[in-house]
């Protein structure tokens, strides 16, 4: 289903994804762990298609398309979802509008019906309510003034949402308590039972406890530089990055 | 003095007002005074303060003349296409800037509360207006206000008596027909509210057709002691239209001003606003939000003159700028060495969505106080790629997630408008009006 070969990338003048490999089937569920500043979440915008990072070699394929050759939206049509490490903030735009909106421009170009107020606020309930998520949320503008939790748990819940054939998790996991990494992995579990891919991106074993992977990736440098079962995630908790020879450089 | 006064302003002011606007002779005496007011004026240049980043040849080159009759030919079916869905209001139609009272809805007006045409007032009570007209103007009347006193004839009163107050908005619709020949329609309205007494004026103008024509209107606005006024005002004139309007406003001690102004339609508008206050602890409120395309300029011009002590002032406007269009915003809050506990607060935001666009904006505090919170901000920027980004990768389009950025950006002063109708029928308006915009 996705397919990334030889992928290297700049964002400004710097080099950050320096040959990069990777092959994700349907339903499976990987794992991509490695140290600050390895290009994690830099991999993560490149395949949601942000025009400021530049691709300079490699090909990405996506349900059999060239998807570097896609903007953001074709993306997003196609079944490509981003759960941001930083969700933005839109001051002033209504969260269920925002939602209204992604919602039915991804049913058109899918050539669905788009559906109405009262559809779409019976799917919101439905979908709140397997998240156990607040709908005070909802009246509120985007991301806007939401504590980091509230943050994450919007994306998890726009993902539950618009169903994705590919999820990436951009650290969605970060900073959350345990009942909040729950409901993430109740997000990412519902989605691999549709037989969805996910790709994980991070930092930790935690997570792996409640989702467990097909595929463990560590990234470092740029590059996938090891690829294993769960028992990989296991042996970079117990050991760090540090005996693959991947540490953060000084 | 005198600079040589252009033929556009000869016209203008030559055409004498409407002949059933009975004059007293204190009205023809302000007309008259008013007029030697404009001719000793003559035209500002660019080098006058008021006008240095607005010019007026193009408004001047039109040959505008004053609307000397009524048009009757507006029928109520005229009207249906213009009202807002779901909005009850005490309505006042004016056409050309004449009071139209077999087109205005004003029944069941509670006690102590009156609106009535400006004509008919000065022919039935002009003791009723002898003190207010000009009363918040004053003497140094700026050009388009003596413009507006020399040619004066129409124009709405509404006055309410200590502790009154209504219930539903007055919505008064200046409605534009064009005619053979350019017009300029001045209407003056006099409002003023007694002790303790509220009132929601909502001022819509608006066209009929896509007609060219001026509107030069003078609004005067007194609040007694603890009176509280809304005042939400919604300039759609036709796109070839010139809109001018000046706002006077004193505040009583304890009285509460919330202004809106939405400038969306017109080729060419200044606004103007006056703020004086006459007694502590008032407060005035003034929120802006204006759109400007292809071939518009739209200019705001603020006046808030801080005197006394303990009142607060709030100046929140944000402009959306596209094409080619053209901003101002001049914004000078004054604060008096006696104005202890001032609290004033000014910010102008602009997003610009094109090259071709442009702002020009000067918040100006002068304080002579040493006991106040004053602050001012300004912000010229574009659409945050981040944020376009996001909502790009949510499957919406990018023209579509740029007018939703915009959307937000004005959310915040179409919030202040009051009620849910009203600000329903203008968040579609902007939502329309960026539809057309090219944004990419
Ligand atoms: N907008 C940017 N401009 C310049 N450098 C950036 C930018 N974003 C990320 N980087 C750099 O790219 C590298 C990879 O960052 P990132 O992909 O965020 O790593 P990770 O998510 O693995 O922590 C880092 O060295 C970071 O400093
Ligand atoms: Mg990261």
């Amino acid at each position: 289903m996705l397919s990334v070969k030889g992928l290297r990338a700049k964002v400004g003048e710097k080099e950050i994804l320096k040959g990069l490999d990777l092959e994700v089937g349907r339903g499976e569920v990987h794992a991509i762990m490695g140290p600050n500043g390895s290009g994690k979440s830099t991999l993560a915008h490149v395949l949601a298609g942000r025009e400021d990072y530049r691709v300079t070699a490699g090909t990405v394929t996506f349900e059999g398309r060239d998807l570097l050759a896609l903007t953001p939206e074709e993306r997003a049509h196609l079944g490509l979802f981003l759960a941001f490490q930083y969700p933005v903030e839109l001051p002033g735009v209504n969260n269920t509008y925002f939602l209204k909106a992604a919602l039915n421009a991804i049913r058109s170009a899918r050539g669905q019906p788009e559906l109405d107020a009262v559809a779409f606020l019976r799917l919101m309930r439905e979908r709140l309510k397997v998240l156990y998520l607040d709908d005070s949320l909802l009246k509120r503008p985007v991301n806007f003034g939401f504590s980091g939790g509230e943050k994450k748990r919007n994306e998890i819940f726009q993902m539950a949402l618009l169903e994705p054939k590919l999820a990436i998790l951009d650290e969605t996991d970060s900073g959350l308590d345990i009942d909040v990494l729950r409901i993430v992995a109740d997000g990412v579990n519902a989605l691999r039972g549709l037989e969805r891919s996910v790709i994980l991106v991070t930092h930790y074993q935690r997570l792996l406890d409640y989702i467990e992977p097909d595929f463990v990736h560590v990234l470092a440098h740029g590059r996938i530089i090891r690829s294993g079962g769960k028992e990989l995630a296991l042996e970079l908790e117990e050991k760090g990055y540090g005996w693959l020879g991947a540490e953060e450089a000084a | 003095m005198s600079a040589a006064l252009d033929k556009g302003l000869v016209r203008w002011l030559a055409a004498a007002p409407c002949a059933d606007a009975v004059a007293a002779d204190w009205l023809e005496a302000q007309r008259a005074q008013a007029r030697a007011r404009v001719v000793d004026q003559g035209i500002p240049d660019s080098k006058a303060e008021n006008w240095r980043y607005t010019s007026l040849t193009r408004l001047l080159a039109q040959g505008f003349v004053h609307v000397a009759e009524a048009l009757t030919a507006v029928q109520r079916d005229d009207l249906e296409d213009l009202l807002i869905p779901g909005l009850e209001s005490y309505r006042v139609l004016m056409v050309n800037g004449r009071f139209m009272p077999g087109l205005s809805d004003l029944h069941d007006l509670p006690d102590g509360v009156r609106i009535a045409g400006l004509a008919a007032v000065l022919k039935s009570d002009p003791d009723a207006l002898r003190e207010r007209l000009n009363g918040s103007v004053g003497d140094e009347q700026p050009l388009f206000a003596a413009l507006n006193t020399a040619g004066l004839d129409d124009g709405l009163v509404i006055l309410l008596e200590r502790g009154a107050r209504l219930e539903r908005p007055i919505e008064l619709i200046h409605l534009s027909v064009g005619m053979d020949e350019p017009r300029v329609a001045q209407p003056r309205h006099i409002i003023a509210l007694g002790d303790c007494a509220q009132a929601n004026l909502i001022e819509r103008y608006l066209s009929l057709g896509d007609s060219l024509y001026c509107t030069n209107a003078v609004v005067e606005i007194t609040l007694g002691r603890d009176a509280v006024f809304t005042h939400q005002r919604i300039q759609s004139e036709s796109a070839r239209a010139f809109h001018l309007s000046g706002l006077y406003l004193s505040l009583g001690a304890a009285s509460r001003y919330q202004g809106t102004n939405v400038g969306l339609g017109a080729s060419w508008a200044r606004t103007d606003l006056y703020v004086r206050f006459k007694g502590e602890h008032a407060e005035c409120d003034l929120q802006g939000l204006y759109l400007a395309g292809d071939g518009q300029l739209m200019d705001f011009h603020l006046d808030v003159d801080h005197q006394l002590p303990q009142c607060t002032s709030r100046e929140n406007f944000s402009g959306i700028l596209y094409g080619k269009g053209r901003a101002v915003f001049d914004g000078l809050v004054r604060v008096a060495r006696d104005a202890q506990q001032t609290d004033a607060a000014m910010t102008n935001r602009n997003l610009l969505l094109c090259e071709g666009a442009e702002v020009d904006t000067k918040p100006q505090l002068q304080i002579h106080a040493d006991d106040v919170k004053c602050s001012h901000g300004t912000t010229v920027g574009q659409i945050d790629p981040e944020q376009l980004f996001y909502l790009r990768s949510r499957g919406i389009s990018a023209a579509r997630a740029r007018r939703l950025l915009c959307l937000g950006f004005a959310g915040e002063i179409l919030d202040t408008l009051v009620p849910e109708a009203l600000r329903e029928q203008v968040a579609e308006q902007v939502g329309r009006r960026l539809e057309q915009a090219p944004l990419d």
